[in-house]
C-alpha cells in the first residue's frame, strides 16, 4: 500500500520524465485510441521490467542506495543512447500502407508494427533513474527482503502508471496528419538530445 | 476591351500633408519614449534618442507617403537586430567584464532573459506547476515583468506581427536573406514548416523532464552572437558547437541561399505561439481572389512561407503570416492588403494598413527604439571616451 501511495504521489513526475520519448512517439505513430492503449501497455510492461532490473541489481550489489548511485551514470548513459536508437528506429522505419494487414504473415506484421519497440522503450525509460524512483529505492530498502522490495516496486509502478492513462487519447487526433509530422520531427530532436547526453554520460562514466 | 474592364490598381501612398498629419501622434509619443522629455544630465543620451527618433519617424513617414511597407520595415528590423548585438555586448561587458558566462554566473542566475524562452516557461508551468527560468529573480522581477508585459501586449495587438516588427533577432536572418538577388535554393518542402512546432514540443517536454531551459542550453542559435558559457568542459564545447552550427546554418547560410527567413520560419519555437496569437489578433493580410492573377509572385517572395496555392484560392494567408508587408508590396495588381477582421476585403485597405502601423510603431518606439538608442549611445561613448560603457 505504501508503494502504491508513493507512486500515486509522484506519478506526475514519472510521466514528465517519460513524456519526451512517449508523446512524440505516439503522435508519429498516428494510431487510434485502442491501438495506443495496447502500445502503452507494452511500454509500461517494459518499464516495469526496467524497474525490477534496477531493483535486483541494486539488491545484488549489497547496498540498495549506494549501489544504484555508483552505476547511475552508466545506467543513464545506456538508457539514453538506447532510447535514442529506438526512437530513431521508430521514426525512420518504413510503415506499410494502411489496410494491408488482413492476411499478412507474422513477419510482415512485425515489419509493419515492431511489437517489441515500445517494450524496449519502456524498459530503457525504466532505467532512467529519476527522483521518484530514488524515493522508491528508499522505501524498498526498508521492506526487509528481496520479495518485499519487489512487491514494493510493483505497487509503486502501479501507482505511477495511473498518470499514463490519458496519453493514448492522443489517438483522437490521429487524422490530423500535421501532428504525425510534428511528432516525427520532435522524436528526432528528443532522440538527438538523448544521444548526445547519453554519449557524454557514457564517456564521463 | 479587356483593359477597360480591368480594375485600376489603387494608388498606394498618401499625400505629403496627410502623411505628416498621421505621423504627428507617433512623433510625439516616440519623442517621449526615446528622449525622456527635455535634455537632462547626459547630452550624449539625448543625442542618441534624437537620432533614433529622426530615423524612426522618417521611416514611418516614408511608409505612409509611398504606401510601401516592406523595404522601410526591413531597414528598421535589421537595424534593431544589429544594434541589439552592440548594446547587449556593451551591457554584458559593463556588468560582468567578459562576454562569456562563467559557471558562477550561471549558478547565480546572471543570465539575461529574452522572449524566445517564453514557451519554455509557459508550457512546463501549465503541466508541472514549475517555472523553469533561465535567469535570476533575486535581483528583482521588474526587467523580466516588463519584457513579459511588452511581449503579451504586442502579441495581442500584432499577433505574429511580433516576429516581423519587434523580435530583436529576426532582423539577422532577414538581413541575410536579402543579400542575393535570386535564390539558389528555390523550393523548400512544406513539411519543414512544421519543424518549429516540433522544436516547441521537444523543448517544452525536455525542459519539464530535466527542469532546465532546454532551448537555452542546447538549441539557441543566437547564443553565438550574444553570449555563451565559457568553454571549460566537453559538454560546454559541444553546446557551443551546436549554437554556432545552428547560427551559421539557419541565420546566415540558408537565408542567403533561399531568400527566406529560415530560422524564423523553420525553427524558432516562439513562432508557433505567435501563430496561434494570429487567430485572435484583429489584423491579418488578405488576398482578393477576384483581383489575383495567380502569378504567385507573393508565394515566391514571402520570407516565412506563409502563402501557398490554397491561400490564393481562399484569399487568406497561413496562420504563420508575420505581416511583414512583402506580399502586399510585391503584388503587381494590388490584390493583397492589410485587413481588419470583420470588414470587407480590399475596402479601406489603406486605413487598415495605417491602423496596423500605429500599434507597431508605438511598440517599436517603446521597445526596439530603446535598444537602437542605447547602441547609438554606446558608439558615441566609444568615439568620445574610448569606452563603450
Amino acid at each position: 500500500m505504501q508503494g502504491f501511495l508513493l507512486g500515486l504521489a509522484n506519478g506526475t513526475s514519472c510521466v514528465v520524465f517519460c513524456a519526451p520519448a512517449l508523446i512524440p512517439f505516439f503522435m508519429h505513430e498516428g494510431q487510434d485510441v485502442r491501438q495506443n492503449l495496447v502500445t502503452l501497455f507494452k511500454f509500461l510492461g517494459g518499464r516495469m521490467g526496467g524497474y525490477l532490473l534496477i531493483g535486483l541489481l541494486a539488491w545484488g550489489a549489497g547496498s540498495l542506495l549506494s549501489g544504484a548511485a555508483g552505476y547511475q551514470g552508466l545506467l543513464l548513459g545506456i538508457a539514453y543512447v538506447g532510447l535514442a536508437a529506438l526512437l530513431l528506429a521508430a521514426v525512420f522505419r518504413k510503415k506499410a500502407p494502411a489496410g494491408a494487414c488482413a492476411f499478412e504473415g507474422a513477419r510482415a506484421r512485425l515489419s509493419r508494427w515492431p511489437a517489441l519497440l515500445p517494450v524496449g522503450m519502456g524498459f530503457l525509460a525504466g532505467l532512467k533513474i529519476c527522483p521518484p524512483l530514488l524515493l522508491a529505492f528508499t522505501g524498498a530498502a526498508s521492506a526487509g527482503s528481496l520479495a518485499g522490495s519487489l512487491v514494493f516496486f510493483l505497487a509503486f509502478f502501479l501507482g505511477t502508471s495511473v498518470y499514463f492513462i490519458p496519453i493514448p487519447f492522443l489517438g483522437v487526433f490521429r487524422r490530423v496528419s500535421a501532428l504525425q509530422i510534428v511528432g516525427q520531427f520532435a522524436a528526432v530532436i528528443v532522440a538527438v538530445y538523448y544521444l548526445v547526453v547519453g554519449a557524454i554520460l557514457l564517456v564521463a562514466g | 476591351m479587356t483593359a477597360q474592364t480591368e480594375t485600376k490598381p489603387r494608388k498606394p501612398g498618401l499625400g505629403i500633408l496627410k502623411s505628416l498629419l498621421l505621423m504627428l501622434p507617433i512623433s510625439l509619443l516616440s519623442f517621449l519614449f526615446l528622449t525622456g522629455g527635455p535634455p537632462g544630465g547626459d547630452p550624449l543620451r539625448f543625442i542618441a534618442g534624437i537620432v533614433t527618433w529622426l530615423a524612426l519617424n522618417t521611416l514611418f513617414f516614408l511608409m505612409l507617403y509611398t504606401g510601401k511597407t516592406y523595404r522601410y520595415r526591413l531597414v528598421l528590423f535589421v537595424a534593431l537586430a544589429l544594434t541589439l548585438i552592440i548594446t547587449f555586448a556593451a551591457s554584458i561587458l559593463s556588468t560582468r567584464g567578459s562576454l562569456a558566462l562563467t559557471e558562477a554566473d550561471i549558478l547565480q542566475g546572471k543570465t539575461p532573459f529574452c522572449h524566445l524562452v517564453i514557451p519554455t516557461i509557459i508550457i512546463p508551468a501549465l503541466f508541472t506547476r514549475t517555472i523553469i527560468f533561465p535567469g535570476s529573480l533575486l535581483t528583482g522581477f521588474a526587467p523580466i515583468a516588463s519584457m513579459l508585459v511588452i511581449w503579451a501586449g504586442a502579441t495581442l495587438a500584432l499577433g505574429r506581427g511580433w516576429c516581423s516588427w519587434l523580435c530583436f533577432y529576426g532582423g539577422l536572418d532577414e538581413g541575410c536573406s536579402r543579400i542575393l538577388k535570386k535564390p539558389v535554393i528555390k523550393s523548400i518542402d512544406r513539411r519543414w514548416t512544421y519543424l518549429p512546432w516540433a522544436v516547441l514540443l521537444g523543448v517544452a517536454l525536455l525542459s519539464a523532464a530535466t527542469l532546465s531551459p532546454a532551448y537555452c542550453e542546447w538549441l539557441c542559435p543566437f547564443k553565438a552572437v550574444t553570449e555563451a558559457a565559457a568553454i571549460t568542459s566537453t559538454l560546454i564545447l559541444i553546446q557551443t558547437v551546436i549554437f554556432v552550427t545552428l547560427f551559421v546554418g539557419l541565420v546566415v547560410v540558408l537565408p542567403i541561399l533561399t531568400r527566406r527567413r529560415t530560422q524564423c520560419a523553420l525553427f524558432c519555437p516562439l513562432g508557433p505561439l505567435q501563430s496561434l496569437a494570429n487567430k485572435i489578433n484583429v489584423f491579418d493580410v488578405r488576398i482578393d481572389p477576384e483581383k489575383c492573377s495567380r502569378c504567385k509572385l507573393c508565394m515566391r517572395s514571402c520570407p516565412t512561407l506563409s502563402l501557398d496555392e490554397a491561400s490564393l484560392e481562399s484569399g487568406r494567408t497561413l496562420m504563420t503570416c508575420t505581416k511583414c508587408g512583402q506580399c502586399v508590396d510585391a503584388c503587381p495588381r494590388k490584390a493583397i492588403s492589410f485587413h481588419i477582421k470583420g470588414t470587407k476585403v480590399g475596402i479601406g485597405a489603406n486605413v487598415a494598413r495605417v491602423l496596423f502601423l500605429y500599434p507597431t510603431f508605438i511598440f517599436f518606439s517603446a521597445f526596439g527604439g530603446g535598444i537602437i538608442a542605447s547602441a547609438i549611445l554606446n558608439v558615441l561613448k566609444l568615439v568620445t571616451t574610448g569606452r563603450m560603457y
